[in-house]
Parts: structure tokens; sequence; C-alpha cells
């Protein structure tokens, strides 16, 4: 953790959507200490309100928390078919951003999930299981300061 | 009193037995129907009237379906009319009636010519009165399920902030000691990631014992609980609360206080559900001597006379039925387009203010 080089996260995330043509891209991190480790998102490239930097994040809820927690990349390729209306409101950063069509990958920083990286897409079926794995292939091994896969123990 | 004539009263009687609203049978030893006034025939089966008119059965049995004693609800053991020297001087007998099945009726048995053995039964229909008090019973009900509700996730919410986050704190107090110890540095870094671990675990616990019920609402009322309420909103959904409180006193009856605050919440959810919107303006205020909710929205709306619930529909009933509880009024008012508005008012009556007082 020492002698970190320094990340431009929105850069990073603007570029990311400039290359995969994602409506929407963004980042959440775990806070440090002072902010009790909450997990909130602290970087949006496309966004079209501000209202996801009012919600914090709670393990294992809505799309950042279940991967926060399983360590897995999650896909929905279409919201109106694989959400039921009446659970939409616990995804809100899908209601805010109006994203139809999303996934999500875990940031590792050793074996520990620090962040989750969001992509969407605001149509239907724009991401489904090839291109979602193409994304993946593209992001490579890092993310800035973090592993998108884990690091297993030595 | 004017002394009256035989005549004049036995025509009074006669009067009595062709309009009057009871059910009059007159009934022999055996159990046959002798006679029975228009009342009663109205209410029995034709069949069974068409066979006691042609002498093919004229016993009171095929249309008795038995009384209530103490062991059973519908009862034919001990049958009144086998013991004419039982006490039946008030009972409830069920009769299979015409078109509307079996019915409760309050009757009374008794002898009134010895010689001939003739008794008399006189019934009074008991539905109406036996939705009365069933209707009662149920609000009875429903007041003690959320009573018992409200009291058991009370209980459940002290325990896991009193005693579960108690302990996790003190868990965690104890790491934070180990940390400033000779401790090897991968062992220190697993010690900070079990600390980050904790620390939020207890945050979850905290949220779910708030979740459940809110402490702050038993011990600092309404305002208090609604604020925190509301930035928990803000952080969990993104939902902007604006929320204006103008209240003279800061207490009122617990019940008066839970009801308000589930109402609200309540709406505050059908706002985030289904309004579309990411702002709600709620107003908590006290006019003409009632506590006042208003929860607005300006948001999608719907259309009320077209009722097609978008969730399970059980949240608009639950509001009124709460309302209902302190004798509080519920409004709700909407069109598509145009936002909705929820509205309570609860009366306080010197009850409700004296139970402030005494806080």
């Amino acid at each position: 953790m020492m002698n970190q080089p320094i990340f431009h996260y929105q850069e990073e995330i603007d570029g990311l959507r400039d290359r995969f043509q994602f409506d929407f891209v963004s980042m959440a991190l775990v806070q440090p200490a002072e902010d009790r480790f909450v997990l909130t998102w602290q970087f949006a490239s496309g966004n079209i309100n501000d209202r996801y930097k009012r919600i914090v994040l709670h393990s294992g809820k809505g799309i950042a928390g279940i991967v926060f927690k399983t360590g897995k990349p999650m896909l929905i390729q279409n919201v109106n078919t694989d959400i039921e209306s009446r659970d939409l409101f616990n995804y809100p950063i899908i209601v805010a951003e109006q994203l139809k069509s999303l996934g999500a990958v875990p940031l590792w920083d050793g074996t520990r999930v620090m962040g989750v990286l969001l992509v969407g897409y605001r149509a239907e079926n724009r991401l489904n299981k090839a291109s979602f794995d193409i994304f993946q292939e593209g992001l490579g091994t890092a993310f800035g300061a973090f592993c998108a896969k884990e690091v297993s123990q030595p | 009193m004017i002394q009256m004539t035989d005549e004049h009263l036995s025509e009074l009687l006669r009067k009595m037995y062709v309009n009057s609203m009871e059910a009059i049978f007159f009934i022999d030893e055996k159990g046959s129907v002798v006679a029975m006034n228009p009342a009663a025939e109205s209410i029995l089966d034709i069949e069974v009237i068409e066979r006691m008119h042609a002498g093919v059965d004229d016993s009171f049995c095929q249309t008795c379906k038995g009384y209530t004693d103490e062991k059973d609800q519908m009862a034919c053991s001990k049958c009144y009319l086998d013991y004419p020297k039982g006490d039946f001087s008030s009972f409830q007998v069920y009769l299979k009636t015409r078109g509307e099945g079996v019915v409760p009726y309050a009757a009374s048995y008794h002898t009134i010519d010895e010689d001939r053995g003739i008794r008399v039964l006189m019934l009074l229909d008991l539905t109406k009165q036996q939705k009365t008090q069933e209707m009662l019973q149920r609000s009875n009900l429903l007041k003690y399920v959320i009573k018992a509700q409200e009291d058991e996730r009370k209980r459940i919410s002290r325990e896991l902030h009193d005693s579960v986050a108690q302990e996790l704190l003190s868990s965690l107090v104890d790491l934070r000691v180990v940390k400033y110890m000779n401790v090897e540095e991968d062992v220190m870094r697993k010690l900070q990631q079990t600390e980050v671990s904790l620390t939020r675990l207890l945050d979850d616990i905290r949220h779910l014992s708030v979740e459940l019920r809110p402490s702050s609402l038993d011990d600092l009322g309404l305002e208090a609980a609604f604020r925190s309420h509301f930035k928990w909103i803000g952080k969990n959904y993104g939902l902007l609360v604006n929320f204006s409180a103008e209240l003279s006193a800061a207490r009122y009856g617990s019940e008066i206080e839970t009801v308000v605050y589930r109402v609200c919440q309540e709406a505050v959810l059908n706002a985030l559900k289904y309004a579309g919107t990411d702002e709600v303006h709620v107003r908590l205020c006290e006019e003409n001597g009632s506590l006042q909710l208003t929860v607005k929205d300006d948001g999608a709306g719907f259309n009320m006379n077209y009722s097609e619930a978008k969730g399970t529909g059980l949240g608009l009933y639950g509001m009124r039925e709460r309302a209902e509880l302190v004798d509080g009024q519920f409004m709700l008012n909407s069109a598509p387009g145009e936002g909705t508005t929820v509205e309570l008012r609860i009366p306080l009556s010197q009850d409700n203010k004296r139970e402030a007082d005494v806080r």
C-alpha cells in the first residue's frame, strides 16, 4: 500500500466508457476508517444526475453489494425481465441512471474486494454474456491500484 | 294503564302474531309444529313448509340444526324439544333457512298450555348482531396483531442494539488494542481487514435494529425518529426527503407516534417505489387540535378509480387500518402525472395530551 502511484480514476472510467461505448460507468470504493469503511460510488461517467453520490452501499444488497460480497462478476442482461418491477427500488443505481442492461466486476486488493466497477447501457440487452466477457478481457488484470481478478493467497 | 277487555287483548295478540318480526312457532309434545306465524313461514325452507302443510312430516327437527350449549356451537344433545323442564328461556339456535343456509337465531322456548302440552318457540334473527360482533372482533384482533408485531419488533430491536451490537463493539475495541501491541506486519494487515469487516458488520446490525423499530421513536419522539429515518432512506436509495416539523409538544401517546411513523414510512416507501421521483416532501404539524402528516411527491401519480395495484395492494389497506386504530383520518389524492399526496389527521384528545404531559 506504500508508495502508491496516484491514479486518475475519473479519466480511467471515462476512457472505459469511450472504448466500449457504454452509456454509464461508475466505480464504488471502500472508504477509509473515518467514514466507517462504507462502500460508496466515488466516480461516475455518463451519469444523468448526481443521485449516485447520495447512495451508501450495503454489503449483499444491490448490484454492487452482491458483487462486493461474493467477489464474482455479475451480469444483468435485461433489467425489465430479470428484475421484478416491485423489487427494482432495491437497486437504486439502476433506477437513478435508468440502466436497462448492465454488469459489474469486483476490484481486488489482495484477497479482499475493495471496490466495484459497474458498466451499463440504457437500452435492453445491449450487454450480454459475450460482450461482458470481451469487456472483462479488455479490462485486463489490473485496474488502477486494484486487481480485476482475485490474487490467490500464498 | 288502561284496563283492556279480553276481547281487545286477544285482538292485539292476534295482530302481534301476524305482524311480528319475531318468528313464532307453536309446538306440541311430540315436537310437531301446530301453528306458525307469517314471519316464521318466511324463514323456513319451502320444501319443509310444503311437507308440514301436507302432513307428511311436521316435526320441527327437519329445520333445526342444533343449539349452542356449553360444549358445542351446534349441539343436538339434550334437545330443548325433549326437555321442556330445562331452562330454555334464552338460547341460540341454528336453523336451515330459505335461500340463506344455516342462520343463527336468538330463541326462547316455554310451555304456554300445560294441559295440551303446547309450547311456544320464539325466534329473533341474530345475523346482523353477529356481523357487528364479528367486525368488532376483527378490529380488536387487528389492533392486537399490530401491537404484538410492534412489541416483538421493539424487543428484537432492543436486543440487537443493547446486547449484540454492544458485544461486537467491545470486541472491536479489543481488536484495536491488539494493533498497538508488538505484532508482525502480516498479522497487522489481517487485523486491519478484520477491523474493516467488523465495523461494517456493526453498522449493519445497527441498521437492522433501527429498521425493525427505531429506539429513537420511543426515547426521543417522532421528529428525531423521522430525521434519522429519512437520512437512512437518502443513503440507501438516494431519495431526498424534505422534512419539516412544526410540533408544539414533542411527544404524543405511544400508539399515535407508532401509527404516524409507520404510515409515513409506508407512504415514503410507496413514493420511492412507484412515483419515479427522487424527491419527497414530508410535513408534520399540529392544526385545529389534530396531528397532521402530509407526504407529497411530484412523481408519476396514478388513477385512483382504476386501481390495479402495482405492489401487493396491502400497503394502502394497512395505512388505513392503522389510522383507524387511533380514530385518525387517512386521505389519499393522486392523478396520473400530478403526483401523489397522502394525508393523515389524528385528533388529539385530552387523553393523548395528558399522556404527553406525564412523560
